[in-house]
Formats: structure tokens, sequence, C-alpha cells
């Protein structure tokens, strides 16, 4: 029997590098069809205010989905059995700091913020992490919530 | 960036609808360069025929991939894309390829912040059946007249 998940509330996961890639953002933005010039080139950012060219905002989530799903195994970390349980993204709350800009390195460190039951057609867990997205001087970019729904 | 008129702070009051946007047909192939970033290559998203034998219609489209639509139905109404603050989102239902998914909000709270007029919404995205895919909300700003 998998370990009461509520012992997790608390736990830290290993923070872990993520740098915004090029190569990303340029597969990216046609698929999204995200076309503003501030995404685009540093003069398109500059002519709107920034300091170089930004990624866009819809771009976040991805960083928090990647960065986080390198910080924690399923199974060690979460009890997941991958044979009889399945797992989903639940809520994700995210608050933004400032722009993200194309090139640069985060980091971002999660902690578990609390479990709990749910009844849907089945019991279920949610296992609510809380993160931050700091930047390569640690100021905060960042920062936010992710649920995961792990049925039982 | 589309051909929505942007609005002023002073323009919205709470209760206003914002814009709606329309983005679709969803197409499978945007799946793969999704999978590639997310480096997720799990065959829900990519292999019709292992959905089908799990009894869905056909691959499920990224979650983050949903939420694209979502962010942008905010950003390219918004003055600077940056101009958005917080959101807050929870998956309901999955999308399909050829689903074509509106996005729509409603004001809840104008207000200011650290003196940064700012608005709170309660958004969702909903498909062509009118079935709810996201919901939640998004807090943003908006530059005043003059």
């Amino acid at each position: 029997m998998a370990p009461e998940r509520k012992t997790l509330i608390g736990k830290v996961f290993p923070a872990v590098r993520y740098v915004i890639a090029e190569e990303d953002i340029r597969i990216y933005l046609p698929v999204a069809g995200e076309a503003h010039p501030a995404f685009l080139s540093d003069e398109g950012a500059r002519a709107v205010g920034y300091d170089r060219r930004v990624i866009p905002p819809s771009f976040a989530p991805y960083i928090a989905v990647l960065g986080l799903l390198r910080a924690f195994d399923w199974a060690k970390d979460f009890y997941l059995d991958y044979k009889t349980g399945t797992a989903m993204f639940g809520e994700q709350e995210l608050e933004y700091c400032r722009p993200l800009y194309v090139g640069e390195a985060l980091t971002i460190q999660g902690a578990v913020a609390d479990v709990y039951e749910k009844q849907g057609k089945r019991p279920f867990d949610v296992v609510q992490v809380r993160f931050t997205a700091t930047d390569e001087r640690g100021e905060l970019a960042f920062r936010g919530v992710q649920s995961y729904i792990l049925f039982k | 960036m589309d051909g929505r008129p942007k609005a002023y702070f002073e323009d919205v009051y709470e209760g206003m609808a914002l814009p709606p946007a329309t983005y679709g047909p969803m197409d499978r192939y945007a799946y793969i360069p999704i999978a590639i970033i997310l480096r997720d290559t799990n065959p829900l998203h990519l292999d019709r025929v292992y959905a089908r034998e799990r009894g869905l219609p056909d691959v499920v489209q990224q979650g983050p991939l949903n939420e694209t639509y979502l962010y942008r139905f905010l950003t390219d109404w918004l003055h600077r894309p940056w101009d958005l603050r917080r959101t807050k989102v929870r998956f309901v239902a999955n999308v399909f390829p050829a689903d074509v998914l509106t996005c729509r909000g409603t004001v809840v709270r104008k207000y200011y912040e650290g003196g940064e007029p700012r608005l709170d919404c309660q958004v969702w995205q909903e498909n062509q059946k009118g079935e709810k895919i996201l919901v939640g909300e998004a807090t943003f700003t908006l530059p005043m007249r003059g």
C-alpha cells in the first residue's frame, strides 16, 4: 500500500535550472500563433518599452510544467504506481513579477504546500506544489501553485 | 495582436464582458512541436489508435496548448503582452483535433494596486459545443487615457 500522501506536505524538491531556449521559442511562436513584434526581435520589444526580446506570457505555463516535472519523480516522490494509478494536471496559478526574456536562465524551486483527498467518480488526491522562479540575480521573476491530481 | 479594439482603464466597468476571441480548428500536427517543447511524447497526444483503445475519440491536445489560446485571448487584446499580472486556470475537459475554441471573460473587480490600475476577470474557454474547457481568473493592467 502506498504511504499516506499527506506526509508529503512540506517536502522541498531540488531546485531546477531552466533556460528559456531560443530553439524552444522558435518552435513555439508559429505553432501558438504568437506574432507580437516584441516576441520577434529586440527592436520590436524596445518599441513597446521592454529592454529586449520577451517571450509570450503564454509560454510561462510551459516553463512551470517543464521545470516542475524535472524536479520530482511521480513514483518516488508522489507514490504513484503506474500499474494502478494515473495522474493529470489540476489547477495552475501563476503570478508575474516582470516580463520574461528569451535566453534567460531561471531557477525553479518547489515544495508541497498541501495534499487533500477528493471524491469524483473515483477518489483522488490533490497534491499542491507552490514554487518560485528566480533569475540569475536571485530576484523573483514569477511564482505559482501547480496542482496535480493523482487517482487512486 | 488581433482586430479587437483596445480598451483603456476608464472604459472598463465591473460586469463588462471582454471582447471574445475564437481560435481553430485545432490541428493535430501542432501536437508534435508541443511534445518536443514539453519533452513529453505521451502517445495519448500523438497516437490516435492508442487514444481510441482507451475510449477517447481521438488524441488529446496538450493542456498547455489549451492555455496558450486563453492567454492569447488576453494578451493579444492588452496594449502590451506583459500587462498580464496573474492567471489561475482549472482544466475541466479535453480538447481534440478539429475543435474550435472560444475564449470569454467578464470584469469582476476594478481597482488600483500600488498605484497601478488593475482589473480582475473571470475567464473561460469553451469548445464549439459550448462545453467548458478551461475556467479561471486573470488579473491585468490597462493604461489610462492621456
